[in-house]
């Protein structure tokens, strides 16, 4: 058992590392010119001079504490939106990409059901998720305890904890896109078309008469600004992310079996 | 008992019949070789019989397992090595990795000795591989578990004269410990050497099975004569001569090249002794009679494409 997600898991090792150190930069960078605009701009002065659009959009709540400063520019742009995109994009290539390159014949051809197959690759993507967030929250708590602001340790660990449901959710878009198309690259195009298109969906319809299709998407149930505003923790949305994630392994599961590939 | 069964196996692709209504069986212990020409639907049975596209009528049982029953399949798996026409495998890893994955998945029983047999370049990653050095870890991973059954999707492709022989020869002892084979190939030389029995295939179709023996008598003979005087065309006009072909040079004068000869080869099907003694009467230079390439035996009985 395991032994296809133990191989897979390890290739990841090495990406995982180089996009924690990505995002490790992108952090830093944040909460470097933090200080520079919290000594320019009084209250949300900042923030008035954003288009209304872009605050509906990246669900902007105030700029003027670093807490809120990070949920707009670190985890809803960098966590919700781009990891989101990276891993429904990672996703895209687990399936199709084996059957892109002519890998997927000698894989099958060992005693494997395609069930368990899909299922220990896409576990495999585990491994980069959860890297990235063990080793995000000490470099954005270290970086504000450098430029002097305090923030709640338990409400970044959660921010990120509660962003690994999420990121699976992401995931799980992208895998149904692998089981579909046998190209790639047409898999991955197709994972952050949606993925992006949900996005937009979840905070364009937010205060419309459409506000319920938002509870659909993924981006519905994870919320980095209750999370470092409030310290309000929504477990239950943490298992309706699992749930979907769960939804969507299935449905690829149930589409893989019957493909001819 | 039967290692592989086919009962009207057909892919219907719809604007393409792949495998059409295909039923025959290879028995436990055979080589059995599926010929047919590039894109008779060779790949499209492999695939079928291994579970990777269904068939869209017919049915297939591998090691007495249903291929239509995924669970009953990989338990066959347990018992069959596949190399496929193209092998693949993860460009990232090294042979060893790969090694290691297989072995950790099916088991590794001998994978040693294969190593040194087909002798891949282990600690490279496999995106630096030639295409033989491909084909070499294939074998090496389509083996290494020592399985009853091999089904091998154009075995030598890739590989150097050298490997193509040693193979030959691991194939044969492979038999000889009563491993099963199935392999496909458009190359008719190495079925000949290799195999007992041979089905050929072409546009999805089955067009015989006959023991590789029957294929060779059928072939007939490759004859070469060579005189110094002139022999009468009409001491040919016997059963069995085909494709005849004479020459007479320009400086034999008085000699009406269609009614004479000097030199002339054809394949011969009919009774040996009735050619030599047909010959006798005449001085001959050379004469030799040798087995027919199986390429013009295909072609004679199955109508002419060029690629086999």
């Amino acid at each position: 058992m395991f032994e296809f997600l133990r191989y897979d898991g390890r290739k990841r090792i090495k990406g995982s590392l180089y996009l924690s150190v990505g995002l490790a930069v992108l952090a830093g960078m944040i909460i470097w010119i933090y200080p520079s605009f919290r000594d320019t701009f009084d209250e949300d002065e900042l923030l008035a001079a954003y288009p209304q659009e872009i605050i509906q959009l990246f669900d902007v709540q105030t700029m003027t504490s670093l807490e809120g400063f990070l949920a707009f520019e670190l985890y809803v742009f960098g966590w919700v939106i781009l990891l989101g995109l990276y891993f429904a994009y990672s996703a895209a290539g687990v399936i199709a990409d084996e059957i892109d390159r002519g890998r997927m014949d000698s894989l099958l051809a060992m005693p494997v059901s395609r069930r368990r197959l899909l299922t220990e690759k896409f576990a495999a993507l585990g491994v980069p998720i959860v890297i990235v967030n063990l080793l995000l929250p000490p470099v954005v708590l270290g970086g504000g305890w450098l430029i002097g602001e305090s923030m709640s340790v338990m409400d970044v660990f959660a921010v990120h904890l509660l962003s690994i449901p999420y990121l699976f959710a992401c995931a799980g878009i992208g895998l149904i896109c692998s089981v579909a198309f046998d190209r790639s690259a047409i898999a991955q195009r197709v994972a952050l078309g949606v993925t992006f298109a949900l996005f937009l969906m979840q905070s364009v319809l937010q205060g419309t008469d459409y506000e319920a299709i938002g509870a659909l998407t993924p981006m519905e149930y994870f919320n980095p600004n209750e999370i470092l505003l409030e310290g309000t923790y929504d477990l239950g949305n943490a298992v309706i992310l699992l749930a979907m994630t769960v939804l969507f392994v299935v449905i690829s599961q149930f589409w893989f079996v019957r493909k001819d590939i | 008992m039967t290692a592989i069964e086919l009962e009207g196996l057909t892919k219907d692709y719809g604007e393409v019949l792949a495998n059409d209504g295909l039923t025959f069986s290879v028995d436990t212990g055979e080589v059995f070789g599926y010929l047919g020409p590039n894109g008779a639907g060779k790949t499209t049975t492999i695939r079928m019989l291994l579970g990777f596209i269904s068939p869209t009528a017919g049915s297939g049982r591998v090691l007495g397992h249903d291929i239509q029953d995924e669970r009953a399949l990989i338990e066959a798996k347990r018992q069959i090595g596949y190399l496929s026409d193209e092998p693949g495998f993860d460009e990232q890893a090294t042979g060893d990795e790969i090694l290691e994955l297989h072995a950790a998945v099916k088991g590794d029983e001998r994978s040693d000795e294969l190593l040194e047999l087909f002798d891949p370049p282990m600690d490279r990653k496999i995106r630096e591989y030639s295409r033989g050095n491909v084909q070499k870890l294939g074998l090496v991973t389509t083996f290494m578990h020592d399985p009853e059954l091999v089904i091998l999707d154009e075995p030598t492709s890739g590989l150097d004269p050298l490997m193509k022989q040693r193979f030959a020869e691991f194939l044969r002892r492979e038999k000889e410990n009563g491993v099963t084979v199935f392999f496909s190939s458009h190359i008719l030389s190495e079925v000949r050497r290799l195999c007992d029995r041979v089905g050929i295939i072409r546009s999805g179709e089955l067009v015989t099975i006959e023991p590789i023996e029957t294929l060779l008598t059928r072939s007939g003979k490759a004859v070469r004569i060579q005189s110094e005087a002139p022999i009468p065309l009409t001491v040919l006009d016997i059963d069995g001569v085909h494709d005849l072909e004479t020459s007479i040079p320009g400086d034999v004068a008085d000699v009406d090249p269609d009614s004479a000869f000097t030199e002339c080869t054809f394949t011969y099907t009919g009774d040996i002794n009735r050619l030599l003694t047909a010959l006798s009467e005449y001085e001959l230079l050379d004469l030799s009679i040798e087995e027919a390439p199986l390429e013009d035996v295909f072609l004679r009985f199955y109508g002419g494409e060029n690629d086999v």
